[in-house]
């Protein structure tokens, strides 16, 4: 592995939020929430302006889809109940979803990127890795020339963090948000990235997070001065080598410019808690459509599944997963609602539903799945 | 309040009768039950999954109170297998606990009230009967069952096609690839109906009736079927699906015809399997002037070759097969000899037993 390599996160500030802005530039300044699809769209009034709802007026049970950094600083942030997040931010912009709109700006902010450094990883809607190793254009330079280019096709800012691997880009993007760039050394870990808080690295999540805590591991400093082996015997031989690697700073993994996908799934939060008993007509509506929506994104990408997954979380907010492999690789929406219904069968129902999902995993692109046992074995000709 | 006093055996059997089905995980946690039903000196025991309901019956137990209650089949299953044979069993229902006494030995479970418990309704409407001896239709669907389908997504695979026409009962199984047809007379004399039974009833009927030649009663509904035999009651659901024509696949005309001795085949073939490779489970036959060679080859290049004598002086033939396929209705088939009939190398085999012209087997060659 070449050990000077030039890897850039690139990270879209405030995304879904930006791109509200960019819709209505009156709102520039001010918190703005985003809700999901379902909430009220603003209204155009007679003389042309418009009248946005207010997160006050909000009753439901959708979640913060994402906020702008005004509202962040009331303490609004992805995730949050709406309900909830409208006693920190009454006054808040509320606007509806628009997921067409981003996948737009999405598409838009990657192919600007794409004309000037072609070796990228796509890691969702808003953010990607670049490899500039290769790039003959020093790295200052190249970086502002690439904001520039996201502004000029969006409008949009982004933070850029460059290092010699992902796992470092990933946290230096985050270091100077937003419209930042920050460019780390291997020689800057003990000084920018040991006093950080575990979390920071991708990867840590809550509960590993709590646990370095308990363990009075409170710094990517206190972790890389945590003997291996002492962190082998809490977390296991592979997580406990991976955290002392990466409080090292030691990340070898490559930019994937394509990927294959892992899964592929749908979830819904419904209106209100459903029961199966009582809202059986409206549950197998919702999960009957639910199917139809993964059979309808598996064929626009082109594969079958063999793993069928559902996801439940009750009103307690405890969730179940489940799933069952099947003999052939399926994609339509009646075999994966028959494998799916199989899987329901198997969590207990007495708890009202909150979300239900549908995952279909273990992908075989179309027209390779019959290709092994299936062509080999001959068929009764019923 | 005892309910029940007697020796171990009176209750473990037919608790392992009903058990067979309880599901260890299931949406409603009274499934995981059985229902104990007490009165006077007899004992009903009932286990139900939804769609198969098993009851059966213990006479002459003793313990004075009579009641009903359900408690986890499976534990009570354990605790009464590691008790001695000859331990003396009381069960007492105390306050909504029911105690397990066996010498200095005490179990105090947990119970859902016996009300609670799911129990099947028995359709009403039109229905069949037939009767057969228990051996009769344990050799018809053991005969054919291996073939069904496990977990296809043609549902109505899954199970095993039991048909009645006439003085015929007949049954089928399938998972596409391989074929299992068996027949036998009825003393009846029925219109023609056919009915899916779910997989685990038949696995479960194969398993509880005896090699005897005590009476199986069996009523066929519009959903349901209903099998009575000793104490034994089992109802089921039928699959609710179009099962394959099963008549267009069974060869009629076939042009070569070996017979060999089923036991050394059988042998032979085990042994060949053991170097298949493992995905495909493929094995080349080839027949020549009353030699049958087999070999198999993995993906190690490891080669296994078996030849045995059989009767043959048909077309020279060199064909793959799923070894399991061949494997499975050898090692179910009784008798001595087995024939196996065959046109060309591309499609399908018919396997039977001579002399014997209710089961046929059809298997599709597999490319090696």
């Amino acid at each position: 592995m070449n050990s000077n390599r030039r890897i850039a996160h690139l990270d879209m500030d405030a995304f879904f939020a930006s791109v509200e802005l960019r819709f209505y530039p009156e709102l520039q300044g001010q918190a703005v929430v985003v809700g999901g699809a379902r909430v009220h769209a603003p209204e155009t009034l007679a003389d042309g302006s418009r009248r946005f709802a207010r997160l006050r007026d909000y009753a439901g049970r959708g979640v913060v889809t994402t906020s702008t950094y005004e509202a962040r600083a009331l303490g609004v942030f992805s995730g949050m109940g709406l309900m909830k997040s409208a006693q920190l931010a009454p006054e808040a912009i509320l606007l509806p979803a628009q997921f067409e709109a981003y996948r737009d700006y999405s598409r838009r902010f990657k192919a600007a990127v794409a004309a000037i450094a072609p070796t990228i990883e796509d890691r969702g809607i808003d953010e990607i890795y670049l490899d500039l190793t290769d790039h003959p254009e020093p790295t200052l330079p190249l970086v502002q020339r690439l904001k520039g280019a996201v502004l000029e096709a969006t409008g949009l800012s982004c933070s850029v963090g460059v290092a010699p691997n992902k796992l470092l880009a990933k946290i230096c993007s985050d270091l100077d948000k937003p419209d930042g760039i920050t460019l780390l050394e291997a020689a800057d870990i003990p000084t920018r990235i040991w006093p950080l808080a575990p979390r920071k690295i991708n990867g840590i999540g809550p509960k590993a997070a709590a646990r370095l805590e308990r363990l009075g591991i409170d710094s990517i400093g206190a972790l890389a001065a945590t003997p291996e082996d002492f962190l082998v015997r809490h977390f296991g031989a592979g997580t406990g080598a991976w955290l002392h690697r990466a409080a090292h700073g030691v990340d070898h993994s490559p930019v994937v410019t394509s990927r294959e996908p892992k899964s592929i799934s749908r979830e819904t939060t419904f209106e209100r808690d459903l029961h199966v008993r009582q809202d059986r007509p409206e549950l197998s509506r919702q999960f009957t459509a639910l199917c139809e929506r993964v059979a309808a994104d598996l064929a626009r990408k082109g594969y079958l599944s063999r793993t069928i997954g559902i996801k439940l979380r009750y009103e307690d907010f405890q969730a179940v997963t489940r799933d069952v492999t099947l003999p052939v690789a399926v994609g339509d929406a009646a075999a994966i609602r028959r494998a799916a219904g199989e899987c329901l069968k198997r969590v207990p129902l007495e708890r009202k539903i909150r979300l239900l999902g549908v995952r279909c995993g273990a992908l075989v692109p179309q027209g390779q799945e019959s290709e092994e046992t299936e062509e080999r074995q001959g068929k009764l000709p019923f | 309040m005892v309910i029940l006093k007697s020796q171990r055996d009176a209750l473990l059997a037919p608790l392992q009768s009903v058990s067979g089905i309880v599901e260890r995980r299931h949406t409603l946690p009274i499934l995981s039950n059985v229902l104990l039903e007490k009165q006077g000196e007899s004992l009903t025991l009932i286990a139900t999954d939804i769609e198969i309901q098993i009851t059966t019956r213990s006479e002459n137990v003793g313990g004075n109170g009579d009641g009903a209650v359900t408690v986890a089949a499976k534990k009570l299953q354990d605790i009464l297998r590691s008790l001695p044979d000859s331990a003396e069993i009381t069960l007492d229902l105390e306050d909504k606990r029911l105690l397990v006494k066996a010498g200095k030995s005490r179990f105090s479970l947990q119970t859902l009230p016996a009300d609670d418990f799911p129990r099947m309704a028995i359709s009403e409407g039109e229905s069949k009967s037939l009767s057969v001896t228990q051996k009769q239709f344990r050799y018809l669907i053991g005969k054919t069952q291996y073939a069904m389908a496990a977990q296809d997504v043609r549902y109505y695979l899954n199970g095993l096609m039991l048909m009645v026409d006439g003085k015929e009962l007949r049954c089928v199984a399938t998972d596409g690839h391989r074929l299992a047809f068996n027949s036998m007379e009825i003393e009846a004399d029925l219109a023609r109906q056919e009915m899916i039974l779910p997989r685990k009833t038949v696995l479960e009927l194969n398993r509880l009736l005896g090699d005897n030649d005590e009476p199986l009663h069996i009523t066929v509904g519009s959903n349901q079927i209903r099998f009575a035999f000793g104490h034994t009651v089992l109802v089921s659901k039928l699959i609710d699906g179009k099962f394959p024509d099963y008549e267009r696949v069974i060869p009629a005309q076939l042009a070569n015809h070996m017979i060999a001795d089923r036991q050394t085949l059988h042998s032979a073939m085990s042994r060949a399997a053991i170097l298949t490779n493992d995905k495909f489970r493929g094995v080349r036959i080839m027949l020549a002037d009353n030699v049958l060679k087999i070999i198999a080859a993995n993906a190690e290049q490891e080669e296994a070759q078996e030849e045995i004598e059989v009767k043959y002086d048909g077309a020279p033939m060199d064909v793959g097969f799923n070894v399991t396929y061949l494997l499975d209705v050898f090692n179910n088939l009784g008798g001595d000899e087995v024939q196996w009939s065959f046109n060309d190398a591309n499609s399908s085999a018919l396997i039977t037993v001579p002399g014997n012209d209710r089961f046929k087997y059809v298997v599709m060659p597999m490319r090696i």
